[in-house]
């Protein structure tokens, strides 16, 4: 059963009013179905018979004349063409050729309208996300203005704040450096206050010293020496002592001077080391310490030794001095 | 001759004169020789045209004196010029004689197969002849044809037409007046489906199922085979 709308296609085909796409698939159709394909064929001879609806008309008698003359003529070559034997399916396999791309054309279309309508939409609520986004940018730009108002009206107040703090640390920077200077016055007033100080503590352990130093004269106790002369002075405070001789006669290589300290609490006398004389003038300045602790001196005695000197004296004194007198 | 048409087609050749004329077409039909039937005219044609096929010349002169005033009457009502039409008639039975190898009675009738061949080369002759406007205002007759008078058919009459032409001017003349103008327009214009419904001013898809029905209706009203 064929209904309307084919037969309408059939009727429209006939006349060969349809185009396109329509005339495509209206021919795919055409060759599924044998019962279009007979209203067609019925169609089309009923078209061609309004041929004989035209006014009537006779053709002039010649042109039958000239046609025969035509196909009469020896140097008429019937131009008949060649037809190629094509295997009666290939007719067939080009209209389902043709058919299967009005499909997929039909389909194109088809998912290019629904694609070009999902695109509308998708456009028209990315539109509205804009609008959205548009309306929220803007809110945010009047409150980011007002923030930013806020802040630079903050940023003024803190850079007058940052101007008068740094003009407090300036101040501060100028009394420091005033503080510095006068630390630096009365450090150096401190250390001229300790020097002299110093110098005075100096002056008074001098004057202690002075007066507690043990000063002895030597006397020469033989003839052969008689001008033999020794003056000692012995400092207690650090047990050291200073021995100045003259005319002192030079002794033998092997043998030198060596002087003793008597202090009562040993039973020998203590040995206060060796010395040597400038031959010419014998005279010799020696600083001498005691082997042992010295208390308190009675006497002080040169002796003439074994080069090096003894542990106990051997020799005769040659000079002996008691203590008798201190500095003043 | 029309006695295998039905009645009713004799009465619509008659104009509902009440089938007064129908014994006078009887006469008509006594007076010539019996015509063969629809489906003997168009195996005759085929038999011609397979002979034109193999050279046989007196078919071709058979076939000119079988087709000829049909085709020349369509292509004179397209292209409106005696002489173009002459051309396009010419042109065609040239066709005719080269490629009578190619026809093939199943795809249709040869009638058919000539027609469809001098409308396409008039049509296209009329296209490229004029522009469309022109083509417009100078086809598109009020009927089909019964008032016209082209250029070279004034010697014709109804007397003159054969019998084919009879019965399908009576089955046409059954049909509604806004159907007949569409397939008028539909077959001898050449105007798209649109153009046509522009000229008559009518909506397309009222256009397309007047051109439907119109079809449908003369294709009962034609005898199977005419």
């Amino acid at each position: 059963m064929i209904d309307e709308r084919h037969e309408e296609l059939a009727a429209l085909y006939a006349f060969d009013l349809l185009e396109g796409l329509e005339k495509t698939a209206f021919e795919t159709a055409m060759t599924r179905d044998p019962e279009l394909q007979a209203l067609v064929r019925e169609l089309r001879e009923s078209s061609a018979a309004l041929a004989h609806a035209a006014p009537a008309a006779t053709p002039p008698p010649e042109l039958k004349t000239r046609l025969l003359s035509e196909i009469h003529r020896p140097s008429y070559r019937r131009r008949r063409s060649k037809v190629v034997a094509f295997p009666q399916w290939v007719p067939w396999a080009i209209a389902a050729s043709i058919a299967l791309m009005a499909v997929w054309t039909g389909q194109l279309y088809l998912t290019g309208r629904s694609e070009a309508a999902a695109l509308r939409s998708q456009q028209a609520l990315a539109d509205i996300t804009l609008k959205n986004l548009q309306t929220q940018l803007e809110a945010e730009r009047i409150i980011s203005t007002q923030q930013l108002t806020g802040l630079n009206q903050q940023a003024t107040d803190t850079a007058r704040q940052l101007a008068e703090a740094r003009q407090s640390a300036a101040t501060a920077e100028r009394l420091l450096a005033d503080a510095v200077q006068q630390s630096g016055d009365l450090e150096r007033l401190l250390a001229s206050a300790r020097t002299e100080l110093a110098d005075l503590g100096q002056q008074l352990k001098t004057q202690g010293d002075v007066a507690n130093l043990k000063i002895t004269t030597l006397a020469s106790m033989l003839n052969n020496t008689p001008q033999a002369l020794a003056v000692a002075v012995w400092n207690p405070a650090n047990q050291e002592g200073m021995l100045k001789t003259a005319k002192l006669p030079a002794l033998a290589a092997d043998r030198d001077y060596q002087l003793w300290v008597v202090d009562p609490q040993y039973a020998d006398p203590v040995d206060g080391g060796t010395f040597t004389v400038d031959p010419k003038t014998g005279e010799a300045n020696v600083r001498f310490k005691t082997k042992q602790p010295i208390k308190a001196i009675k006497a002080y005695a040169i002796t003439a030794e074994r080069k090096g000197g003894v542990m106990k004296s051997e020799g005769p004194f040659l000079l002996l001095g008691a203590e008798s007198e201190t500095a003043p | 001759m029309l006695s295998y048409l039905p009645s009713v087609l004799i009465c619509a050749v008659s104009e509902h004169e009440d089938c007064e004329q129908l014994p006078r077409v009887t006469v008509r039909m006594t007076e010539l020789a019996p015509n063969p039937q629809p489906d003997d005219r168009q195996k005759e044609d085929a038999r011609l045209v397979l002979r034109m096929a193999q050279g046989d010349k007196a078919a071709f002169a058979e076939i000119y004196d079988r087709f000829s005033r049909p085709l020349y009457a369509t292509a004179l009502r397209v292209v409106n010029d005696p002489t173009e039409a002459q051309d396009v008639v010419h042109d065609v039975f040239i066709t005719l004689w080269e490629k009578a190898s190619s026809f093939e009675a199943g795809r249709g009738s040869a009638f058919a197969w000539a027609v469809t061949l001098v409308r396409n080369r008039a049509i296209d002759r009329v296209r490229m002849r004029r522009r469309r406007s022109e083509l417009l205002s100078a086809s598109a007759p009020a009927d089909l044809g019964y008032d016209e008078n082209p250029p070279g058919a004034g010697a014709d009459d109804n007397a003159a037409l054969g019998d084919q032409a009879q019965v399908v001017r009576a089955a046409v003349a059954t049909l509604p007046l806004e159907q007949k103008r569409a397939l008028e327009l539909a077959f001898f214009s050449g105007l798209t489906q649109q153009q046509i419904a522009e000229q008559l001013s009518e909506p397309l898809g009222t256009v397309k199922a007047r051109i439907r029905r119109g079809l449908l209706k003369l294709r009962d009203s034609l005898p199977r085979r005419l």
